[in-house]
């Protein structure tokens, strides 16, 4: 047998057990590979800059547990972005799994800066129905969630006091890892009610998220776990955090993961390509 | 290193090495996490649809607060249960044709607007466009491939000719597109192995910040 026909018969466990070594290596031992903030990142940072201190961004938690790497640290660096600079959260979800997740960030994030629940941040939630759920905080939010995600009446918490429907809310951003999600925000609250809309996505569905970047329906967009670690570099360049960047570290792993793959393919192909040339 | 502690982070870690253990061979441990995760996601997804939507939503107005009109949607929700009474059947009809045609009437327009529409003016070349060189060339490139890429699709005529070099464009930039979507889907899957291995090494091990 050839070397490419040997190459070509490669055990997939070997493959597995090389790709765990270079995903592994990094995370202990960083190569400081860097990230560079690309203009779709940037965009989504200077929509949260450009919210007025005391106003509100709403955070829609549309994942789940299994596309958390690479959508929670988005999550976290948002909030965080928002309340160095004193905006309010609002947050609330369209997937029933990202419940306990949404709530962990409120639980761990507002702390750090000092920010109290009903003032500076609220949870609404998980309600069913995506349609009317979003049609329904278009007209008054209070009818979708008379009570808060913790069981306060949402009369009872001053924030919500100025934020009564989708158009009290300069710009949202949804994060999402499939549908419902960032499309079902476009559709109802950006069509019906004008809501500006950024998108955080898994890298799966980040192709899907590119036309309406284009068409300027998305203001900005964050793909995968590349856009969650542009997005923590801003946050931390402009000095509104100092907090570890889970997806800044996982980069240097992805980025050898990825030569990795590359170099395979090639092999593979060469390889395909020179039996096929023998056998003939 | 500071090992965890934690009951439940113990749990996690053996749970997320029996689904690893798939990549050797499909087993019986694997199987059994794969039965765990479908089953709690089940019973977490019921619990806070009935706390969260189906009490507050349904059973508080009407029958602690006394509203009459929920009545409506709870038996329309409980036409559905008819499924199971092969007499009653036909009774789902009523509460699926409301669902279809509520949610059609809001949906068709919506979607036409955003899908449809501002897709279109996304891809018409406008005089804004000229504003920079490089915006230019996008907008430019961007209208061939649309227009080459619907070509492709236009099967009431022969590709040969003018449109079969328009065709074979639109295969050009359909490729890019697919590629762009395996690259992505290789980061997503590259970035959940990722995640586990951080909170093997990190909240498991202690052995990352």
């Amino acid at each position: 047998m050839s070397f490419w026909e040997r190459l070509l018969k490669i055990d997939r466990k070997i493959i597995f057990i090389l790709m765990a070594v270079l995903v592994l290596f990094p995370l202990l031992k960083p190569l400081g590979l860097g990230v560079n903030s690309g203009p779709r990142a940037k965009a989504v940072f200077d929509a949260v800059d450009a919210i007025p201190p005391g106003k509100t961004l709403l955070i829609s938690v549309d994942f789940d547990p299994a596309s958390m790497p690479e959508l929670y640290p988005m999550l976290v660096a948002l909030m965080r972005h928002a309340f160095a600079r004193d905006v309010k959260v609002l947050l609330c979800g369209l997937w029933i799994t990202g419940a306990g997740l949404a709530d962990k960030a409120v639980t761990e994030i507002p702390p750090e800066y000092g920010k109290e629940y009903g003032k500076d941040v609220v949870y609404l939630g998980w309600k069913a129905g995506v349609d009317a759920v979003i049609l329904g905080m278009g007209e008054n939010i209070k009818n979708v969630f008379p009570v808060d995600y913790y069981g306060h009446p949402l009369d009872s918490l001053p924030m919500m006091q100025e934020v009564v429907r989708l158009r009290d809310i300069p710009f949202m951003v949804a994060i999402s890892a499939g549908t419902p999600g960032f499309s079902d925000w476009l559709l109802y609250g950006q069509s019906r009610y004008g809501l500006r809309v950024g998108a955080g996505v898994t890298a799966v569905s980040a192709a899907d998220a590119y036309p309406f970047l284009q068409s300027g329906q998305l203001t900005g967009l964050l793909a995968g776990m590349k856009g969650a670690a542009e997005y923590e570099v801003l946050v931390a360049k402009n000095g509104y955090s100092k907090a570890y960047m889970p997806a800044v570290a996982a980069m240097d792993s992805q980025s050898l993961a990825h030569l990795v793959i590359l170099i395979l393919v090639v092999l593979g192909n060469v390889a395909f390509f020179a039996t096929r040339m023998k056998r003939r | 290193m500071h090992i965890s502690t934690d009951i439940w982070t113990w749990v996690a870690v053996i749970l997320t090495f029996g689904i690893f253990s798939f990549l050797w061979k499909d087993n019986p441990f694997y199987k059994l996490c794969e039965h765990l995760f479908v089953g709690v996601s089940v019973g977490y997804t019921i619990a806070l649809t009935w706390y969260n939507s189906v009490y507050p939503d349904l059973i508080t107005p009407l029958f602690r607060q006394g509203k009459p009109l929920y009545i409506i949607p709870f038996v329309l929700g409980l036409f559905y249960f008819a499924r199971f009474i092969p007499q009653a059947s036909w009774l789902v009809r009523i509460p699926m044709g409301f669902v279809l045609g509520w949610a059609s009437g809001v949906a068709i327009p919506a979607f036409f607007q955003t899908n449809i529409i501002k897709q279109i003016q996304g891809t018409l070349l406008t005089p804004g466009i000229f504003s920079r060189w490089d915006v230019f060339l996008w907008a430019l490139i961007s209208f061939i491939g649309v227009i080459c890429s619907v070509l492709y699709f236009f099967f009431s005529r022969e590709h040969k000719g003018a449109l079969k070099v328009a065709a074979d464009t639109g295969i050009v930039f359909l490729m890019i597109g697919f590629g762009a979507s395996f690259g992505y889907t290789v980061m997503a899957r590259m970035s959940l192995l990722i995640g586990r291995f951080q909170f093997l090494l990190r909240d498991w091990l202690g052995v990352i910040k």
